[in-house]
């Protein structure tokens, strides 16, 4: 339902640019995506994005946002060379 | 760092050292390497936090979050030994920013910004997403590293950094909004579409 919604909004333009509530949404929004909302946080969230285009884009490029840190960040491996000397000063 | 409480013997000591807190000597690697930015300076503070860490030991409780009290150790010897050699004058002072924000009139002096499309963000290559995140002022960059990349819990993430979770909250709520104003930014000198 919400998919199609989004999808008559989007095709035929009636999608609104505001939503009057759009900064509380987004608060609501990460911490659903942070997994710290409340299931009411959360099921309010869901049921609102579903009718709102605005705030559903604001969930799309938070969830973007995130798995781009999340994927795209490079990670390091510490150097073997470090991993012996702290072994050896601790006297492992 | 909490009492000296538990008075494990050396076998033991060694027995934690080994197989509760070096399974996240990568991610203290990474921690320190964000928080510094820095090669130098990140091995140099995951030395001391490793022997700060074997040092205090005894008030470690064998089995319970090892990952997070070793970050708290690293987080507290970054602000007292090295953040303070890095800190330049321009820096922002987010405790204030932090109490204008959560004052009752403080709207976010960030702008959401309405410009930037989750496409851009999947074309961007992960080197501009960490000069983003590099850009950020340290402390905003922190709550970032240990939500999105470590998958702290808010809870986790108030003792690590020693605040209350509704200010875990507020700054990260913040630094979302820089991240993505830098983000946008970047993605527009860029010429992203």
């Amino acid at each position: 339902m919400g998919v199609f919604v989004r999808w008559l909004q989007r095709t035929f333009g009636m999608a609104k640019k505001t939503c009057p509530v759009e900064q509380e949404c987004l608060e609501l929004l990460r911490l659903m995506l942070d997994e710290q909302a409340t299931e009411e946080e959360s099921k309010y969230v869901h049921e609102h994005i579903d009718k709102c285009y605005r705030c559903y884009e604001n969930y799309d490029l938070e969830n973007t946002i995130r798995e781009a840190v999340k994927n795209k960040v490079k990670n390091l491996k510490v150097p073997p060379e470090l991993v012996t000397e702290i072994k050896n000063k601790i006297d492992l | 760092m909490g009492k000296a409480k538990n008075g494990y013997s050396d076998l033991e000591k060694r027995d934690i050292f080994n197989n509760e807190f070096m399974v996240h000597i990568d991610a203290l690697y990474n921690f320190a390497f964000k928080l510094t930015l820095d090669e130098d300076e990140a091995k140099d503070l995951l030395q001391d936090t490793c022997m700060k860490a074997f040092r205090f030991i005894d008030s470690f409780e064998k089995g319970t979050n090892a990952k997070a009290w070793l970050f708290r150790i690293l987080k507290n010897n970054f602000i007292n030994d090295y953040r303070k050699k890095s800190k330049t004058p321009g820096m922002v002072d987010y405790q204030e920013v932090e109490t204008y924000y959560n004052s009752e009139d403080g709207e976010s002096p960030v702008e959401i910004t309405t410009d930037l499309r989750s496409e851009t963000i999947k074309g961007m290559l992960g080197d501009e997403i960490t000069n983003a995140l590099n850009s950020m002022d340290v402390d905003f960059r922190t709550v970032i590293i240990l939500c999105d990349l470590e998958g702290f819990k808010y809870e986790e993430m108030a003792k690590i950094l020693d605040i209350p979770i509704g200010t875990v909250r507020s700054r990260l709520h913040r630094a979302r909004n820089i991240l993505k104003e830098k983000l946008a930014t970047y993605a527009a000198s860029m010429g992203y579409k």
